[in-house]
């Protein structure tokens, strides 16, 4: 392939030139990034030094990702890539790397939500009544169910609530789909989706 | 005054900002870098964020421990060390001065160090294709009379 990490061909710290005394390494090899797309997924696997294995995703369309707050996980459908701090190119050509800002389907999040605190999220885009009466959030529980839900703090920041609401939540990727073949992350909160949704609205 | 001054968001790795109905704002984490190192108050109380700070970052001080005087301070982070030292020659019984460059990162704990100050440098894994040292400690240069006007 031609890709090596050797640092023979640069020069040294003093600025002086190397000599060329030896061919390129196996062991210093390096191999073309995946550059991992949204899509049906497609995994290639590659035997690395060691025997061992590496999972190269070429296209992938689901990840587990982490409520932080809620110490939950659950794996859901990444919808697109809307920011990455290194190279917008990546951004216009959804590609999945780490540390790339993603939009993931919220329907397990909320689902789990509105289990556990029987409180509707996203209330304000949620137009219809027969949505809210069929949902999770007002379904039959036993007595005692209920008490232990009133016993639960069930909130979630407006910046959430409002993503909720849309469908899709901001989350980050944690994984390096080139290397794992996964591409996990979690969920932005806080100050860091503050961060982030500036960026990106500063950007259009 | 904001330390985000980056396209992504700098935070320290080993801490969660966003933990539900924890009062106690501003969680920092230190440490204690070992072999009898005091860790600066800066590091402790500041907001500077920064991964390859020995005492708030993710990096170990292991190996080699040298001492040497700054030389530059014009990098972003990063200070060239000056180490003086003396080489015999045989044939003449004589010395002659010879001095190596050190490039150390320098974690914004350490404040006002200036060209001439003498610095403690620690190994660490490599961070950058030079850089293999760390600041661990910094003695301002005592200036005779230092209650006169200096420059800045």
């Amino acid at each position: 392939m031609g890709i090596s990490r050797d640092s023979r061909h640069k020069r040294s710290h003093t600025g002086a030139k190397r000599a060329h005394y030896r061919k390129k390494r196996k062991f210093e090899l390096g191999r073309q990034s995946a550059q991992t797309k949204l899509g049906p997924k497609r995994i290639h696997e590659v035997r690395v030094r060691g025997g061992n294995k590496k999972f190269r995703a070429m296209r992938l369309e689901a990840g587990t990702y982490s409520w932080g707050s809620e110490s939950i996980s659950r794996s859901t459908r990444i919808v697109a890539v809307v920011y990455n701090a290194s190279n917008n190119e990546l951004v216009r050509t959804n590609t999945l790397v780490k540390g790339a800002i993603v939009q993931i389907d919220a329907t397990p999040f909320r689902q789990w939500y509105e289990n556990r605190y029987a409180q509707v999220l996203g209330k304000k885009k949620r137009a219809s009544a027969d949505e809210e009466a069929k949902s999770a959030a007002t379904k039959e529980r036993s007595r005692h169910l209920q008490a232990k839900i009133a016993a639960r703090k069930g909130e979630v920041e407006p910046a959430l609530d409002d993503q909720f609401g849309s469908g899709r939540l901001y989350a980050i990727v944690t994984s390096r789909p080139g290397q794992s073949g996964r591409c996990d992350g979690y969920i932005l909160e806080g100050k860091e989706l503050d961060f982030y949704i500036r960026k990106i609205r500063n950007k259009k | 005054m904001s330390e985000q001054t980056e396209r992504s968001f700098q935070k320290q790795e080993a801490v969660f900002l966003n933990a539900k109905g924890v009062t106690k704002k501003n969680t920092r984490w230190y440490k204690d870098i070992g072999l009898g190192f005091k860790t600066p108050t800066e590091a402790v109380q500041g907001t500077y964020i920064d991964k390859k700070c020995p005492f708030t970052g993710n990096v170990s001080i292991r190996g080699r421990i040298l001492t040497g005087t700054v030389a530059s301070v014009k990098m972003k982070r990063t200070v060239i060390v000056r180490r003086e030292y003396l080489h015999y020659i045989t044939k003449y019984q004589r010395y002659e001065k010879r001095h190596k460059n050190i490039a150390a990162h320098l974690s914004p704990a350490f404040i006002g160090v200036k060209a001439g100050d003498t610095v403690t440098v620690g190994q660490c894994r490599p961070l950058s294709k030079t850089i293999r040292f760390n600041v661990i400690k910094h003695t301002p240069k005592q200036t005779k009379g230092s209650k006169k006007f200096q420059t800045f």
